[in-house]
């Protein structure tokens, strides 16, 4: 610790701090334009100069000056004051005065700063810019004109991003911050350059004109797509969410989001939101009263007992899943409930169930910062969870922590510095996993002995065999074992949902094999972190959402709808025809079920089939607790009032409880406290950035099944996943992450796609012996040769019309 | 005892006064009032170069104590702000006049126009057409 005076007030801080970290430690205020707390110091704006006796002479910046023992700092003596009014003079001198026509006006930094320096005249006089500005990206829109050069953007896209999409070109008066070859932003449009920009230089351009910053109420909530569980801030004016906020403070994250978070808030406010229940009556469904609908749902579930089931998506709250589960096993009794199509869940319910004796991850995200070696496995992280990705680039950059990745496609990830990528075969995963315990057991690296079941399960599995079944050098999974064994703390990760079909329960057991074996469980910065799909895939797991004694799994229950013993299905907030695999089942087993109840925000492809739909609030509109993929409790309350007459789910189940004579929750507090796995968190105590729930760790070695996947010669290995820019369907009605990512595609190698004729954006075929589906072709470096990567999320052009859930699928395509 | 006539002659003094002055009286409608050139009458937004001056910042909304003043704003084929919505509720307005105060771009002023009654309640509210300064 390194003890300084700022302004006469004595403080001590880290010895790497800087004096402007001092000041903010010792409450002294020291204005700044290029300063992000997430961001290293750069010292472009110079408006934190400041005197420091020690250094007499001249003006010190504070964002770059690292703090001395005995400092003694002035922050605003009239030369430091004189100083910054010549900064701002100058900065004004080229920037537009167009605060009434800027969206920033408000929110503005240099605005705040010139006002409270009164630099209401300038001395100078010089011409402003006249550089084009960038109407043309649909998210982020570019005006040089405003840019104060501060390169917060820069960096922020280069240091936590890491797509360096922006940079400062030209030199001198002409500088300006640019693209690739001056070229149209081309980057994954997370919007975190536009989060950090003091001026109205970078704008989202869903939000131009719509309110003015101090005019929208600013309300806290936990993000509703992905796992990771970020914190974001909504902009809320006139009942309508129009945009998201950045708060640097909040969450984990530093309030950096991914370009679902940032961009995706439209079908909160959405002109599609179902407003009235729906009943159908002669073929139609039409409008109806929530009584009626109630009395209607409540009629058909009454006594139905095994004949009704429920299927629920993780993305409701862990209050209204408690309502539904005792709906359906007390009121109807029924055991048959499950979610996320059953397999995806199942590397963490079953999986880890198994392996680590509790269905949740070891580790939590914070981890991943404080390990020494990443391994991810069989994700882009980037890609599914990007705020995780961003925490990887961190770790990787700013710590020198190792990265192993063994996947079938190469990504954002493994192109990070030092990144070692296991580039294997589809469908391999589990026999490579196997291959790397296996050498961790013949070279002695193993700190927990095998299991005589597992030592000889695992005879199979030599590099040599498993080297020539996955495509991977013998050599290469040795160092990777090797590192794994040597690196004191080393986190696992792997991506479950209903997206990845390949990451199993088998796929589960080995990895956490792997953790077992090297001895890497239960301590800080280690262990495995499943990452989950939906945004309370975990909580899910925690209520116990899942097929009860002698209850069917999701599969079988629409196997049941089909052979007719299913006979009412509830489905809340999931939309099987397009999310779940063989849709040409779903689409059956949704006809065959002789009353349909679709609870959800839209009337999506599922609901336009069912008997009763009940519109339902998103997470906006209500009150809860998420839980993160990391067992990381956070409580949402209502930003906004339901839409039309939408309901939020509790009260929905609540009230159907009250209808079949049951005694429902009366509040939140009273559902949460029902929840076993939070025994210890109060709902009531729960604060921003939420609380973790304990995981307490029976670590069992468990055998993996390991099937080979062969996919005929001629034909592609089809993987499908989740975009980046989408997370189920619902981020199909917001609008912002459709601008940017609106139709379905298929990535094929550049090496195919030359020899197939097939050009960028060109109509292809996929035909699988299910079915055949029109996609747009797009040509990507990641992919190898003979394999194909499709996204489920949408619904025209659905690939689960040729995929039936299997973790590699043969497919043939043509143009 | 002081004369009776006395406080009678008082008054009809200050009546007869009062029949050489000119009349206070306005003979509404068929006379009109001179109104003050500073007078905090109907808003109109001001026009240049054909469209309407204003920009659209929310700053008179902003400032309206009344909460009187409704702005919407739209991106024209230039991407450039302008009020695609304005609308004053003269039910609601004090006509402080902080709104012309405020107007970074000057481009609403109060004009003398005070003859503001009406039938219905929606007639009061003024939309953007109806402020537009007329030539």
């Amino acid at each position: 610790m390194v003890t300084l005076t700022i302004d006469d007030k004595q403080v001590s801080v880290e010895k790497d701090a800087t004096i402007y970290d001092a000041a903010k430690a010792a409450g002294v205020n020291i204005p700044i334009l290029c300063h992000d707390k997430k961001l290293k110091p750069f010292g472009a704006c110079r408006m934190c100069l400041v005197e420091v006796e020690q250094m007499k002479g001249r003006l010190i910046p504070a964002c770059t000056t690292p703090v001395t023992e005995g400092m003694i700092v002035r922050s605003s003596t009239p030369p430091v004051e004189k100083a910054r009014k010549l900064v701002l003079e100058l900065l004004m001198l080229n920037h537009p005065l167009d605060c009434p026509v800027c969206d920033k006006g408000g929110d503005c930094e240099l605005q705040n700063l010139a006002y409270d320096h009164k630099v209401n005249s300038n001395r100078l006089a010089d011409e402003k810019f006249h550089h084009e500005i960038d109407y043309n990206n649909p998210l982020i829109e570019r005006d040089q004109n405003r840019c104060v050069l501060c390169g917060k953007c820069v960096r922020i896209c280069d240091e936590i991003v890491a797509r360096g999409a922006l940079t400062f070109i030209s030199r001198g008066i002409e500088t300006t911050i640019g693209t690739e070859f001056d070229g149209p932003l081309s980057c994954e449009f997370c919007g975190s350059c536009i989060s950090v920009c003091p001026v109205g230089a970078l704008l989202a351009r869903p939000f131009k004109f719509k309110s003015r910053f101090w005019a929208m109420t600013k309300k806290k909530s936990v993000c509703g797509y992905c796992g990771t569980g970020c914190n974001v801030t909504l902009g809320v004016k006139d009942n309508k969410v129009l945009t998201t906020v950045y708060d640097e403070n909040q969450g984990f994250h530093n309030g950096q989001l991914c370009v679902r978070g940032r961009f995706g808030y439209q079908f909160i406010s959405s002109d599609k939101r179902l407003k009235t229940p729906l009943i159908r009556k002669n073929d139609q469904l039409v409008e109806a009263g929530w009584d009626e609908a109630l009395a209607l749902v409540a009629e058909r579930l009454k006594g139905a007992g095994s004949a009704a089931a429920a299927l629920a998506t993780p993305r409701m709250t862990n209050e209204e899943l408690v309502l539904l589960k005792q709906l359906m096993t007390q009121q109807v009794g029924s055991q048959n409930i499950d979610h996320s199509a059953g397999y995806g869940h199942a590397a963490v319910s079953e999986g880890l169930g198994k392996s680590l004796g509790v269905a949740a991850s070891s580790a939590t995200i914070l981890d991943i910062q404080k390990s020494d070696l990443i391994l991810a496995i069989k994700t882009d992280v980037y890609e599914t969870h990007p705020v995780v990705g961003f925490e990887i680039n961190m770790a990787v950059k700013n710590k020198g922590i190792k990265l192993q990745i063994i996947s079938d496609k190469r990504g954002k990830l493994s192109r990070l510095p030092g990144a070692n990528l296991l580039l294997n075969k589809p469908g391999s995963d589990v026999a490579l996993l196997n291959a790397v315990a296996k050498v961790l057991l013949d070279e002695n690296l193993a700190v927990t002995p095998a299991t005589p079941e597992l030592a000889a399960a695992l005879n199979d599995f030599t590099p040599e065999k498993v080297a020539e079944l996955t495509g991977v050098a013998a050599d290469a999974i040795r160092d990777l074992a090797r590192a794994y064994a040597a690196a004191e703390k080393a986190i696992i990760l792997f991506t479950s949902g209903l997206a990845y079909p390949g990451a199993d329960a088998q796929l589960a057991h080995a990895a956490a094999n792997l953790a077992i074996l090297g001895g890497k469980l239960g301590k800080e910065g280690s262990g495995i972190l499943a990452l989950q799909e939906k945004n309370n895939s975990q909580g899910a797991l925690d209520v116990g959402f899942v097929p009860g004694q002698g209850g069917l799994d999701a599969q079988q229950i629409l196997a049941g709808c089909s052979a007719g013993s299913i006979k009412t299905l509830l489905i809340a907030g999931e939309n099987p025809v397009v999310s779940y695999p063989a849709q040409a089942q779903v689409k059956k087993a949704l006809d065959a079920v002789e009353f349909l109840v679709v609870a959800d925000l839209f009337l999506t492809e599922t609901a336009q089939m069912a008997d009763v739909v009940l519109p339902v609030c998103s997470y906006a509109e209500k009150a809860g607790t998420f839980t993160a993929t990391d067992r990381r409790v956070q409580k949402i309350s209502a930003a906004i009032p339901a839409v039309g007459q939408s309901k939020p789910e509790f009260q929905v189940y609540g009230e159907l409880i009250s209808l079949l004579g049951g005694q429902p929750a009366a509040t939140q507090a009273e559902a949460f406290a029902q929840i076993a796995a939070y025994a210890g968190i109060s709902y009531a105590e729960l604060g921003e950035g939420g609380a973790f729930a304990a995981v307490k760790l029976q670590p069992v070695q468990v055998v993996p099944k390991v099937v080979t996947v062969a996919v005929d010669a001629g034909k592609f290995a089809l993987l499908t996943g989740a975009a980046l820019y989408h997370c189920g369907t619902m981020s199909l009605y917001g609008e912002g992450t459709v601008s940017v990512c609106g139709e379905a595609y298929v990535e094929i190698s550049r090496n195919d796609a030359a020899k197939m004729n097939i050009s960028e954006g060109a109509e292809v075929k996929l035909t699988s012996s299910t079915g055949t589906v029109s996609v747009k072709a797009r040509i990507s470096p990641r992919m190898s040769e003979g394999v194909a990567f499709a996204p489920y999320h949408f619904a025209e052009a659905s690939i689960n019309t040729v995929w039936s859930g299997a973790a590699v699928t043969g497919v043939t395509i043509s143009k | 005892m002081p004369n009776p006539f006395t406080p009678i002659m008082q008054g009809m003094k200050i009546t007869l006064g009062h029949v050489f002055k000119k009349p206070v009286t306005l003979m509404y409608p068929d006379e009109r009032p001179k109104v003050a050139e500073r007078f905090r009458g109907l808003h109109a937004l001001k026009v240049s170069h054909n469209k309407a001056k204003c920009v659209a910042c929310y700053l008179c909304p902003t400032v309206c104590p009344a909460k009187c003043i409704t702005v919407e704003a739209g991106e024209d084929a230039n991407h450039d702000k302008f009020a695609a919505k304005y609308e004053i509720d003269m039910l609601r307005c004090i006509f402080c006049g902080y709104c012309v105060e405020a107007c970074p771009v000057d481009a609403l002023k109060m004009t003398g126009e005070f003859e503001l009654a009406n039938y219905r309640r929606e007639d009061f509210v003024f939309t953007k057409e109806r402020l537009l300064e007329k030539k």
